[in-house]
């Protein structure tokens, strides 16, 4: 099935990168080429008080000219081969991304090559890009889109203090102040042959890659990344973060740090309790068929292990956003606000009871199945692909499918409940609320009332017996450990 | 086979005279009539393993024709996950999560698709399963009640975005009769009044899911004789229905239309240009030409884009779509705007740019490398078989052919710089333009 995969690599830890580019090859017969250009950089190494660099660093090769070409001639040029070079940065990671018909190549490459390697730096883009990322903040995020918002103050609150507690793409106010210089100074240092891995896969001709290695091999030798980060301060009971906003419903997010990632023993056990509790964007795991499926509380319920962002928009995640520290959590979709108090209470009660149960041996084996095939589909695509030979580079694994196949092969319920009971707990946790009227819902919150659920249709015997234990479910929340915030100063 | 439909695509997009020539879906598929009236469309591709199912019944929202019922196609598509005696929705998820297969479904105007994909071994399970449900759905009312919430959901998610106001308020202005005249989510008020339509969703079902309405399409690694074998067995004894509904027909536009929208919390004005347009046709050129002047007009490379996100700044969201429609729809450009003292001068800059497609003829340098953008683009878009039965899905609810993409490709090719100025003066009048602003709260 597989392209041959060569890794032209030294397999080594993520933390002792060898000073040299790394090459992750897959040639094939297809006649799109597809390209990811890697840099072990990203917001977590925004300098100091200068939160948005790496992002807008990014933004300034991929949606920015080169020395010779302003941008609208890049964009006039790519037209026609309807191609165009997409970035993502996330804190560990910066990847630019194209895919272009093979009849195009050599002059798609010319362009690609000089945007990243002779950027421009003109005064023109910095004002439009600058605008883009606050808007991004201001507009899509905090405007108009709640659940995306709940999830990232989630991340930034769990990181408070730590490389990783800043929105990647920065604060409105640190992006009005960045200037030329500061990209250019990060370009400098980060933008080396030590930090780069060149994706390729596709109907390219042998002698293409010599060349991009070539002239990527024109970027500083540069040292590895360090890529060793503290461990985020642990969580002290339950902490309420609510955003005040004028909105129709009520997003909930939350979860604690969990020092497990890819490679980790307790990862794929861990990859099944995530897939039982709340598989992304799918009907029959546990919080969306009690929450959505037997109550109508919301559109669904998830729970995660690993950052994926934007999943109101994307059924699968995205590669390339590899994070050595992770965090779990769980996303409530919006709630009508008269059932925001309960529809909270059940997710916690709901997490209470697979910390204390575990999956069943029928459970266990029907999700284990299920992962075991869905990894196909993961990976169906040659972007897709590229991208995670790419993280799997980083984690020091196989590559994915054979990483996940052959790890479920040998796990047992034990293992997976074992792995629940020793990451899993619903004590110590950040609770984010995006909401109108925070004052009235901390104050249910916090006296702890019983918030009983009323129906527009008879209900089963043991879903209305199950309703009285979770409207008296005991939410262990402090005064002082409850905050509220406008939304306007949020990532100001 | 790899090698094959690789040099096929190749040959196609090798140069602009000959791609002229060749049909722009280069796979070897099979359409298939069924004798109840569905239609099966197999087309084997050389990426292994994986196969795409996409079921397409062609009813959207704009099937909603009775009054109270908007919303309904979609909500029927959250219906249609609710069981049967034999794979009641417990056992269905099972099924597919044994299958690791990812599935869903989405609702437009013009059709509802439900699509799994999955590892090869399972298409016969799979075929079958979603043959039961077709014919064999059942759901008590005490369940109806609680989906109908679980849309409402949908809606709140959805309600945070500026996005869904500004189209249920372009379609409520532009269109006086059509169902298009409603969003596919529907009306608020209809949403809510959901749970009491438990009789209505019998009657629903029995009238638009029906195999003379419904079109599968097999994409992937798939053998095309045991494909239509399997569909056959499963598929064969769905019973013919009759309904066909009178949706009623626009009349046209006499005035030009105005709407604003004071959006509760702060965010970028929006300024929204829409013009009536026909409907969806590969037989005639103004469809493709119309689609053509989208991206003449307002695409990065365009003169406008330039100006007004490039240069002056004063726009970061400038974009124009013509969706296809089974029926006469807009053509939409919709731009966000930095600065509410510049609405009116972009307005005015996208009027200027439209009519200049009136006034002058385009280079025909420029046709072309709109000509070759769009093939480009429909090649790389071509790189699973998800996405190839996804994109056929389209094309599938408007003429029920894959053929019809050849056709439409075609006409592409023979778009001219007169057809341009003759569509453009045919369609971009004043009075069948609607305009709808938004803006933001200040803090």
């Amino acid at each position: 099935m597989k392209a041959v995969l060569l890794l032209i690599a030294l397999l080594v830890s993520p933390t002792a990168w060898a000073n040299s580019m790394r090459v992750v090859a897959m040639p094939g017969s297809s006649p799109l080429v597809t390209f990811k250009i890697v840099f072990l950089t990203g917001a977590a190494s925004d300098p100091a008080g200068k939160p948005g660099t790496a992002n807008l660093t990014a933004a300034m090769l991929a949606r920015g000219g080169s020395v010779k070409m302003p941008y609208r001639d890049i964009v006039d040029a790519m037209f026609p081969m309807a191609t165009s070079v997409d970035h993502q940065v996330d804190k560990e990671m910066t990847t630019f991304s194209a895919v272009t018909h093979v009849d195009n190549l050599d002059s798609f490459y010319e362009l690609f090559r000089a945007m990243l390697l002779e950027p421009g730096w003109r005064a023109e883009d910095l004002k439009r890009l600058r605008d883009v990322a606050i808007n991004a903040i201001r507009v899509n995020l905090r405007g108009n889109n709640d659940e995306e918002l709940g999830k990232e103050v989630l991340y930034n609150l769990i990181y408070k203090g730590h490389p990783y507690g800043h929105l990647n793409m920065g604060t409105v106010s640190s992006l009005e102040k960045l200037a030329l210089d500061d990209l250019k100074a990060f370009y400098r240092s980060q933008y080396t042959q030590a930090n780069l891995i060149l994706g390729i896969a596709g109907g390219y001709p042998p002698a293409f890659l010599d060349r991009v290695k070539k002239d990527f091999g024109s970027l500083p030798a540069g040292k590895p990344a360090a890529a060793k980060r503290p461990a985020p301060a642990p969580i002290q009971g339950l902490q309420l973060h609510m955003v005040e906003k004028n909105t129709r419903s009520v997003a909930i997010s939350f979860g604690f740090p969990m020092d497990v990632r890819r490679g980790h023993p307790d990862f794929l056990p861990l990859l099944v309790m995530q897939s039982w509790l709340g598989q992304h964007r799918a009907s029959g795991g546990r919080l969306y068929d009690r929450m959505r499926e037997a109550r109508g509380l919301n559109y669904g319920d998830y729970a995660y292990i690993e950052y994926f962002p934007n999943g109101m928009f994307q059924f699968e995640p995205d590669p390339n956003l590899v994070r050595p520290q992770q965090i779990f959590q769980v996303w409530i979709r919006p709630l009508e606000p008269p059932t925001a108090h309960f529809g909270l209470r059940l997710a916690l009660f709901e997490l209470d009871r697979m910390i204390r149960h575990g999956l069943t041996e029928e459970e266990f084996q029907r999700t284990r199945s299920f992962l075991s095939k869905q990894v196909n589909l993961l990976t169906r695509t040659k972007p897709a692909e590229l991208g995670y030979a790419i993280d799997s580079l980083y984690y020091v694994i196989p590559d994915f499918n054979s990483y996940v196949k052959t790890g479920l092969a040998k796990l047992t319920r034990e293992t997976v409940n074992q792995a629940i009971q020793k990451h899993l707990q619903a004590r110590n946790m950040q609770i984010v609320v995006i909401a109108s009227g925070c004052q009235e819902l901390s104050k249910k919150l916090l006296a702890g009332e019983p918030s009983p659920m009323s129906y527009n249709s008879p209900k089963p015997g043991d879903i209305l017996q199950e309703d009285k234990i979770v409207q008296s479910w005991k939410i262990d929340l402090k005064p002082e450990n409850v905050r509220i915030v406008p939304v306007d100063q949020v990532f100001e | 086979m790899r090698t094959t439909v690789a040099l096929l695509l190749f040959c196609v997009l090798a140069a602009t005279a000959a791609a002229q020539q060749q049909k722009i879906f280069p796979y070897d598929y099979e359409q298939h009539d069924f004798s109840n009236g569905m239609r099966l469309i197999t087309v084997p591709t050389d990426f292994p393993n994986v196969v795409a199912l996409y079921i397409v019944v062609q009813t959207g929202s704009r099937n909603e024709i009775e009054p109270g019922k908007t919303g309904f196609a979609h909500f029927f598509e959250h219906m249609m996950f609710r069981g049967t005696k034999e794979f009641p929705p417990d056992k269905y998820n099972s099924v597919l999560k044994e299958a690791g297969a990812s599935f869903n479904a989405f609702t437009s105007d013009d059709l509802t698709a439900y699509h799994t994909t999955f590892s090869k071994p399972d298409l016969e399970t799979i075929l079958r399963m979603e043959a039961d449900r077709f014919q064999n759905l059942e759901y008590a009312e005490g369940v109806f009640k609680t989906e109908a919430l679980a849309v409402l959901g949908e809606y709140n998610k959805n309600s945070a975005s500026p996005m869904m106001k500004i189209s249920e308020t372009l379609r409520g202005l532009a269109f006086t009769t059509h169902t298009y005249k409603h969003t596919t989510m529907g009306f608020l008020e209809d949403i809510k009044d959901m749970p009491n339509q438990y009789d209505y969703s019998r009657k629903f079902f029995d009238r638009y899911y029906r195999p003379e309405y419904t079109t599968l399409i097999v994409a992937g690694d798939v053998d095309k004789a045991a494909a239509k074998k399997l569909v056959e067995k499963y598929w064969g004894p769905w019973k013919r229905g009759s309904y066909t509904a009178p949706v009623p027909a626009e009349p046209p536009q006499k005035e030009a239309q105005k709407g604003h929208i004071d959006w509760p919390t702060p965010t970028l004005p929006w300024l929204v240009l829409a013009f009536r347009a026909p409907a969806y046709s590969d037989t005639t050129k103004e469809t493709a030409t119309l689609d053509l002047i989208t991206f003449l007009g307002f695409s990065e490379n365009s003169p406008l884009y330039r100006k007004l996100v490039l240069e002056e700044q004063k726009v970061d969201v400038l974009r124009a779509t013509y969706q296809d429609h089974i029926d006469p729809y807009l053509l939409t450009v919709m731009t966000r705007v930095k600065k509410q003292e510049d609405m009116d001068s972009v307005r005015e800059q996208i009027l200027s740019a439209l009519a200049g497609f009136k006034d002058n003829l385009v280079k025909e340098e420029e046709l072309d490398k709109v000509k070759r953008h769009i093939r480009y683009s429909f090649a790389l878009a071509m790189d699973n078989s998800e996405a190839i039965a996804s994109t056929l899905a389209h094309y599938v609810a408007l003429r029920r052919t894959p053929e019809t993409m050849n056709r439409v490709f075609e006409l592409y090719s023979q778009i001219t710089p007169e057809d341009v100025r003759a569509v453009a003066r045919k369609y971009f009048l004043e009075s069948g333009r609607t305009t709808v602003t938004l803006t933001g709260a200040s803090k």
